[in-house]
């Protein structure tokens, strides 16, 4: 029942992060969402016991793709983001909040942090269970970052 | 087949189509680009798929692992291209490049 519940998840977050990514009428919100698709595919594959061919989905789409992509953007000038500190705001709550949520449930399931036991590794979501919170905190660190210098690139004015 | 099987197959087919119904109405040549970006997403999500009842799924991975890299090449070819375009014609637009090349 859990990896069909999973495999529901994943696929409203594909078929969410690529509508948005076809329907945003600006490029520069394509290119996020796109970057979020691509990071949802490489999960999905992580989930499903195939690490390797994860991460080599990220590496390529959400770190080198995306990079070309906004390179692209930036040399066309095709499009800007004019993000003002309200529509910034209302946007890092919901993020702000999930990954509160993430990380209390995490650190206080007393899941987070252990070895995985010979049940939990068979589960679907174990692998995220044998990070470290301080593992968790440094990639929640570096993809905030990454976030913000896109979005700080996107709004530079000429 | 499992039923998260068939749930992933079906949406990598549809994430397929999609992103081949989008380049053929794109009308800016990067929004075709994240389209084909799109289709491979879905190629790839069903090849994965297909090979999960599998205990060494060795050959959906190594065409997976093949559409990834053949679909990062092309993309970063076709992104090239689009920069040289846009620096002849001004415009992404593939309405407006046709009536500017004649």
């Amino acid at each position: 029942m859990e990896s069909e519940l999973v495999a529901l998840l994943i696929s409203g977050a594909l078929f969410v992060t690529v509508a948005t990514s076809l329907l945003a009428s600006k490029v520069s919100y394509s290119l996020i969402s796109l970057f979020y698709a691509s990071i949802v595919l490489g999960v999905a594959f992580t989930v499903y016991g195939d690490g390797l061919l994860g991460l080599l989905t990220m590496i390529t789409f959400a770190g080198a793709i995306s990079v070309l992509l906004l390179s692209v953007v930036l040399i066309t000038g095709e499009s800007k983001i004019g993000l003002g500190a309200r529509e910034l705001a209302l946007g890092a709550i919901p993020l702000a909040a999930a990954i509160g949520g993430i990380s209390l449930v995490a650190v206080f399931s007393g899941k987070a942090g252990g070895l995985a036991t010979s049940d939990s590794s068979q589960a679907v979501l174990s692998f995220l269970w044998t990070l470290r919170p301080w593992d968790l905190l440094i990639l929640i660190v570096v993809f905030a970052g990454s976030m913000v210098a896109i979005v700080s690139l996107l709004g530079r004015e000429n | 087949m499992a039923l998260d099987q068939t749930i992933l197959i079906a949406t990598g087919t549809a994430l397929l189509f999609t992103g081949i119904a989008s380049i053929s109405v794109s009308k800016n040549l990067l929004k075709s680009i994240m389209s084909f970006q799109v289709a491979v997403f879905g190629a790839n999500l069903a090849l994965f798929a297909s090979g999960m009842g599998y205990s060494p799924r060795l050959l959906s991975d190594a065409f997976v692992v093949l559409s990834v890299l053949v679909g990062a090449s092309v993309e970063a070819v076709g992104l090239a291209i689009i920069v040289v375009v846009y620096r002849k014609y001004g415009t992404l637009n593939p309405d407006e490049i046709r009536r500017l090349r004649r």
